[in-house]
């Protein structure tokens, strides 16, 4: 569906983005996940027009709409991470200067703008005006606005940063819905249990560069290890040495007083963590054993990359 | 044209819940009814707040003076209202991000800079038109003596017309060109005034658009044929500048 080959941008001397490239499947929930400023918006504002980059090609459902904004817009919605609206109109308003871009005819708009209400539950307040709404509502009216006309493409740049546990959850439900109606959705998070949750595809991207694209399946079968969290007393220092070395260790991540230790070897791990921690073993506060999650892979794929 | 059409009607929308619209009539209409009456009392008020009688050294007042000192200070406190009522016109957009969703969702640049442009030049020529008329009803109350007829104020309200609408097309593209409005605010009502000061250069002021006050405020000498020359470079200047906003918002990075 969108192909984007060796795509670069520079804001003067800095590179925002060294020439990445990725493919988004039709229907998939793509995503495209990585640290504050790794480059997750400046891809998508070029992505959804608006704003230029220096080189590279964007292929949209097998047409080259490099530098065609205009095309573009027949094909996406955006929910852009900090939406902005003309705070003197009201939601019927809004979505009605949209229905008129978008050259919708009267009948259909009205029946799509109650149906998109009641959809981000902002029926009740539509007639209010949009400089009233709390950060939670504009999110929801943003939706709406992405979703007018059903694009076969959206683009969700941190669609549920700002939305309360409910609306979060309502979100991520809306997210599967509309996966089953076929649309691809790119979705941009730093959230990555939603991504865990929702996404089909796994794209990581750090510093401007793509580190990897992957089904999220095929993520867990390479990049799946077990890990031990283990909580101390007191900073884990003697025992990270300890640990530090050995052939079935992978991975040590200490944050204050808990030590993860992802391995690569289970068996060995069960038989040996204890045994080589046996001079902690007073200290050891708590213990078990979990699988990786995105976020662990995330992490490692990160720090791999700032090895080379 | 789609997006001409929706625009045009948000800016009537958002000059009405902005109050932009009273702050022009306040900057245009306010002082075609002030003028005259305040320029009735001038004498009055010298009189009583001066120990001599100064009134003798005022020039004879009659409805050509009255309406020519009408047209000077609509120029003079009207720009100031124009400059920064209208500053933000893309500035605020480009620089709040409002122009994200319309973008994304189809509107073209063409479009919105022209919708904007065409209902602040309509807004300005009606507010125009309006104050240079009822500046006229009271001057003919007011004052006696002169040669004012309603054609001839009439004459100076498409002059004054079509110099804002070369200001306005130079603050758009200055909107556009600056992150703050206010700055593209200061440098057009700079350069509306500093250019009046060509007014006294006779060799070039007729190819400056600033002559067209000079002509309006002239309301004896009428359309001649120095004006041609001014008319074809204003609407020259509108057109470019028109061109070059589109242009530079096609350029900028909106997101």
């Amino acid at each position: 569906m969108i192909k984007v080959e060796n795509l670069s941008k520079n804001y003067g001397k800095f590179e925002a983005l060294k020439s990445i490239s990725f493919e988004v499947p039709k229907g998939v929930v793509f995503g495209f996940i990585g640290r504050n400023g790794a480059g997750k918006t400046t891809t998508m504002n070029i992505l959804t027009g608006l704003i230029g980059f220096d080189s590279g090609n964007i292929i949209v459902d097998g047409k080259d709409l490099t530098g065609k904004t205009g095309e573009l817009s027949k094909y996406i919605g955006y929910l852009p991470e900090a939406p902005a609206f003309y705070d003197y109109m009201n939601s019927y308003e809004y979505l009605d200067l949209i229905a008129g871009l978008l050259n919708i005819d009267r009948k259909q708009k009205k029946d799509q703008v109650q149906e998109l209400l009641e959809m981000v539950r902002l029926k009740k307040d539509a007639k209010r005006k949009i400089g009233g709404y709390s950060r939670g509502m504009k999110q929801r009216l943003a939706l709406a606005v992405a979703l007018f006309d059903r694009p076969p493409i959206l683009f969700l740049d941190e669609p549920s940063s700002a939305l309360d546990p409910e609306g979060r959850r309502e979100m991520l439900g809306l997210i599967e819905e509309l996966k089953d109606e076929d649309t691809t959705i790119f979705l941009s998070t730093h959230i990555l249990s939603d991504a865990e949750r929702v996404c089909d595809t796994i794209c990581m991207i750090d510093e401007g560069k793509i580190l990897l694209t992957e089904s999220l399946e095929g993520l867990y079968k390479k990049h799946m290890h077990p890990v031990f969290d283990i909580e101390f007393e007191s900073k884990p220092e003697k025992e990270l040495s300890m640990l530090k070395g050995l052939d079935w260790v992978k991975d040590i991540n200490t944050a204050g007083n808990k030590l993860s230790l992802e391995v690569n070897d289970m068996e060995k791990a069960k038989a040996q963590v204890l045994k080589k921690l046996s001079g902690s073993v007073g200290s050891i506060i708590s213990y078990q054993v979990r699988k990786m999650k995105l976020e662990d892979i995330f992490i490692g794929t990160v720090r791999e990359n700032a090895d080379i | 044209m789609q997006t001409f059409r929706h625009y045009f009607k948000k800016e009537a929308l958002e000059a009405l819940r902005t109050n932009k619209y009273i702050i022009l009539f306040v900057g245009t209409i306010f002082w075609a009814l002030m003028d005259p009456l305040l320029l009735k009392l001038l004498p009055i008020l010298l009189r009583s707040s001066l120990p001599i009688d100064m009134t003798s050294l005022l020039p004879g007042l009659n409805r050509d003076t009255a309406f020519a000192n009408f047209a000077g200070d609509l120029f003079e406190i009207g720009t100031l209202f124009f400059g920064f009522t209208l500053m933000g016109l893309l500035a605020n957009e480009i620089r709040f991000k409002k122009l994200i969703f319309p973008r994304v969702r189809g509107a073209r640049f063409g479009g919105i800079v022209l919708a904007k442009y065409i209902h602040y030049s309509l807004v300005l020529i009606i507010f125009i038109f309006i104050a240079f008329l009822t500046n006229y009803f009271y001057t003919v109350q007011l004052f006696e003596g002169g040669m004012l007829s309603i054609n001839m104020v009439l004459r100076a309200a498409v002059l004054y017309s079509v110099y804002y609408c070369v200001l306005l097309a130079i603050l758009l593209f200055l909107s556009s060109l600056f992150k703050r409005g206010l700055f593209a605010g200061i440098t057009i009502i700079v350069f509306a005034y500093t250019m009046s000061i060509f007014n006294q250069f006779q060799g070039i002021r007729q190819y400056l658009p600033n002559y067209l006050l000079l002509k309006a405020q002239d309301i004896l000498g009428g359309f001649d044929a120095t004006l041609i020359p001014t008319i074809l470079i204003s609407a020259v200047i509108i057109v470019i500048f028109i061109a070059l906003t589109i242009s530079r918002m096609r350029m900028i990075d909106i997101a």
